[in-house]
């Protein structure tokens, strides 16, 4: 893995004033990946992407780009450019003059700049609008100008900090692809900084998680998405039921809405301490008659349904007042008496389970 | 922001021009302040005694406290009139929409962007013709035509604070134009009023072109200044220069705590 | 929006356009019919005469004011402009909230104080035997002749026009997007050089209009050219009060102020369509 590192965070905190907006971070990013940076406003992605772009310092730590550590290196003279949320396009110059911009300012003269400037338009699919001002723009045709802005200089590495936020649903799933193409293609590094957790899946190779300016889990959409590794990603995700208790002498989970057995692989090694059990909604069912034993089930009333295309998602509560999903076909539903209040068993097989390795 | 995007002797440097700027402004009106307590008629370094010889003067020249009184009054008048001249414009923007809006608004803010020598000159000839010029009313009407464009823009801008939908709620329960007016308009723009009085009354208290122009013998004080400055020097010029800035200091925190304060009240109630 | 015309809306917006109509336009259309009055006899007649226009465009002073002012109140705005930047530069970028929140609340202070007492003050400064050449002794020098010369009078522009041209620009600055500024310094755009193609483009029309005021204030100024320029040479104002105060004879004043407006008017056309040169709503 050494050898692939293009990116390197060695222990980095950054504070603001009191606030630790990143806390020790480690990471390393590889050469030509998509790595997504996913978690909630406030969890330190924005700073960790700041930092690399040297628009933050790090207050303690080590960043290396190829090998060189590039703390005290100002953003000008660092290859890293980034897309920004608003996009940042300069409203005083034309589209294929702020495309030119990173070339004028590395010297490049008018013809060749005018000559890759136009490549990139004619690449990004908006080589009609080079005269245009920003303004007369759509919001995709904004995006395309800002990616071939940051793009034209080639870089290793691409920096995108939301850039899709403010795109309507459609044209975000098509800009998605865009992104993805154009990541394939080049075969550069994309550091992609993102709230949503369909982006970050739908694009990453690898996904970083992060709250509170620490790293909660590394890995990919599938790898997250089976095997969480703490309690906040389970929730953040939110496509799992929770359940903490106690493990017991026999090995299976104690908690406050009854006992669970666990997955064969942790039941053996399973400590006598606390530990979090978690089921996908996908592989919990719902039935109104008391499920076989090859289950295990908890009783939970029906709060509300909610219906998203091919599936419905079921909102329950258990007798201690947690909240408990299920998602279904409506073919599996279509006989269970679903009104709200209705109690019902939410049941699931033992070996869908997954233990948290930090409970 | 960044902070290592950054040069220690750039920082340094333009922070010292801050202060450098502010010593230019500030150096004459602390140096009249400095020289209308010194004793030496003819102001120079190494600054003579103390002395509080030029108020004296100043308190006791008929001159200067007719043309106190003459300010006053104009000041009051014009205050008044151009506050409500600006809030029925400010108000007129505020709610109405209707063809010709731009030259009402321009005409409504433009008076103080004329030269004051060609206002002076129009004002002289125009109201020598209406048998209007060389009195106090005079002056009171060309002061009137460079306030109220003031008083709109303040009256202006704490009516865009309000909620477009106040005023129609109180319509919706029952109130006329006329109660909606005095009911929600007034007392929200209230500390607007307040401020713009205040603000008028200092800019007319200041004002001494168009003044000089059209007073003839009804001087206010700072025409008595141009009149003093044409003269030779004096240090009444400092002392009355001092006078006016602590009255116009006055008027101008007062309306700034009338503008800002009552503000955040309004901000810290619509939080919570 | 609602009823156009109702005597509700009209009593708050009728008084404003009576009073400026009867005391602001009409005062400036009935300039324009006494430049044509004729003056016989120290009296003024209503007339229909060119002979004002005549007279004061032969003259050669009226032309040599005309380019003294024009070149004075253009210098004013440029250095004006150049001086005042870093100011509100730094103000708008290198001061926290708290202190911008006071810088500005400073700058506000000098249009409450007597400008004829801060001309008057400069004359303190600039004298002979005034603060400035005061200092200078101490060292064994001068004294320099300050007063009276067109560098005075270029100190008494800035001290009318250089706060209020220091917030314009600073308003103008206060609002640029900072992500532009980081997005320039991300494509490798330096310090310096991001105030050139970003801050000031970013700015252009506060930046113009701001030099506009300059230049307007500058232009129909008479106090600094008088008690500082020392009222020579003469420019357009001096020659407005000169001409109206001496004697009677205002209808060539006021073919003097209607210049000065289509001067103005000019200037602040081209200044304007300049700032928004390239823009498209």
């Amino acid at each position: 893995m050494q050898g692939n590192a293009l990116v390197t965070f060695d222990g980095v905190i950054k504070r603001f004033g009191n606030f630790t907006a990143v806390q020790k971070l480690d990471l390393e990013i590889h050469k030509g990946e998509f790595l997504a940076i996913m978690g909630s406003s406030g969890c330190g992605k924005t700073t960790t992407l700041r930092m690399l772009a040297g628009l933050e310092a790090p207050s303690e730590g080590e960043i290396r780009l190829g090998g060189k550590p590039i703390n005290d290196l100002p953003t000008w003279k660092r290859d890293t450019p980034m897309v920004w949320q608003s996009l940042a396009l300069f409203p005083f110059l034309n589209v294929i003059e702020n495309v030119e911009f990173a070339l004028k300012m590395r010297g490049v003269g008018a013809t060749e700049r005018r000559r890759r400037a136009g490549n990139w338009l004619e690449r990004m699919q908006i080589s009609e609008f080079s005269e245009r001002n920003i303004s007369q723009l759509s919001g995709g045709q904004r995006q395309r100008v800002a990616l071939a802005r940051s793009l034209v200089v080639e870089p290793e590495i691409l920096l995108l900090d939301e850039p899709l936020s403010a795109l309507d649903a459609h044209l975000k799933v098509r800009m998605q692809s865009v992104l993805q193409n154009l990541q394939r293609e080049l075969g550069i590094t994309f550091v992609y900084v993102t709230h949503s957790q369909s982006e970050a899946f739908a694009m990453a190779d690898r996904v970083v998680i992060m709250s509170k300016g620490v790293v909660e889990q590394v890995g990919s959409a599938q790898e997250i998405y089976r095997a969480p590794r703490t309690r906040f990603v389970a929730e953040f995700l939110g496509s799992s039921n929770i359940f903490a208790g106690k493990v017991a002498s026999d090995g299976t989970l104690e908690t406050a809405t009854g006992k669970y057995r666990l997955p064969r692989d942790v039941r053996g090694n399973a400590s006598k301490s606390a530990a979090t059990l978690v089921v996908l909604d996908t592989r919990s069912y719902l039935s109104a008659a008391e499920p076989g034993p090859e289950f295990d089930r908890v009783k939970a009333k029906v709060v509300g349904e909610e219906f998203t295309g091919a599936m419905a998602k079921i909102y329950l509560e258990t007798a201690d007042g947690s909240e408990i999903r299920v998602q279904s076909g409506y073919d599996e539903l279509a006989d269970l008496p679903m009104s709200t209040g209705q109690e019902l068993y939410v049941y699931w097989r033992p070996e869908d389970g997954h233990v948290l390795p930090i409970a | 922001m960044n902070d290592f995007n950054r040069n220690r002797f750039v920082e340094f440097g333009l922070r010292f021009y801050i202060l450098l700027s502010f010593a230019f402004v500030f150096a004459p009106i602390a140096a009249s302040f400095v020289f209308s307590f010194n004793s030496d008629r003819f102001p120079s370094i190494p600054l003579g005694t103390f002395s509080t010889e030029w108020y004296v003067a100043v308190a006791t020249d008929p001159l200067v406290w007719e043309g106190l009184r003459n300010t006053l009054f104009v000041g009051l008048f014009v205050a008044v009139v151009s506050t409500i001249l600006g809030f029925g414009a400010a108000y007129t923007d505020f709610r109405y929409r209707f063809s010709g809006k731009s030259a009402y608004l321009a005409l409504a803010l433009l008076p103080p962007t004329i030269p004051v020598v060609i206002l002076g000159l129009a004002m002289l000839a125009f109201l020598s013709r209406i048998n209007l010029s060389g009195q106090s009313i005079s002056v009171i009407i060309a002061h009137i035509v460079i306030c109220a464009p003031f008083a709109m823009a303040i009256t202006r801008l704490r009516l865009s604070q309000m909620d477009p939908d106040l005023e129609a709620a109180a319509w919706n329960l029952g109130a006329s134009e006329w109660s909606a007016m005095r009911h929600v308009i007034i007392p929200f723009a209230s500390p607007a009023i307040f401020g713009a009085l205040f603000i008028t009354m200092a800019v007319s208290f200041d004002e001494f072109a168009v003044a000089w122009f059209v007073s003839g013998l009804n001087e206010t004080l700072p025409v008595k200044v141009l009149g003093f400055l044409q003269g030779q020097v004096s240090p009444r010029i400092n002392v009355i220069g001092t006078f006016v800035f602590v009255i116009s200091m006055t008027l101008v925190i007062f309306a700034q705590l009338l503008l800002t304060g009552r503000t955040m009240d309004a901000r810290a109630a619509s939080d919570d | 929006m609602r009823r156009s015309i109702s005597l509700y809306g009209l009593t708050f917006s009728l008084p404003m356009l009576i009073w400026q109509l009867v005391f602001f336009v009409a005062p400036l259309v009935f300039l324009i019919a006494l430049s044509f009055w004729t003056v016989k006899n120290f009296k003024m007649e209503p007339d229909f005469d060119t002979v004002n226009w005549v007279t004061m465009y032969g003259r050669s002073v009226f032309w040599q004011s005309y380019g003294l002012t024009l070149a004075l109140a253009t210098a004013a705005a440029v250095i004006t402009s150049i001086l005042a930047f870093p100011c509100s530069f730094a103000i708008a970028f290198k001061l926290s909230p708290k202190y911008r929140q006071w810088a500005i609340f400073l700058m506000v202070i000098p249009f409450f104080t007597s400008y004829l007492v801060r001309v008057y003050s400069w004359q303190i400064f600039l004298s002979d035997n005034g603060i400035i050449n005061g200092l200078f002794a101490q060292v064994g020098m001068g004294p320099f002749p300050l007063l009276n010369t067109v560098f005075a009078t270029m100190i008494g522009y800035l001290t009318l026009t250089f706060p209020l041209v220091v917030l314009l620009q600073l308003f103008s600055l206060i609002f640029i997007d900072r992500t532009l500024i980081e997005a320039a310094h991300n494509l490798r755009c330096g310090r310096i050089r991001t105030v050139f193609a970003v801050v000031i483009p970013s700015a252009r029309v506060g930046l113009v209009i701001a030099a506009l005021f300059c230049f307007i204030l500058s232009f129909g100024d008479f106090v600094s050219p008088v008690y500082l320029g020392g009222g020579d040479p003469t420019t357009l104002s001096i020659l407005i009060t000169d001409t109206t105060k001496s004697g009677q004879q205002w209808p060539r004043a006021a073919v003097i102020a209607l210049t000065m407006i289509a001067t103005l008017l000019a200037v602040a056309f081209a200044a304007v369509g300049f700032a928004y040169k390239g823009r498209t709503k």
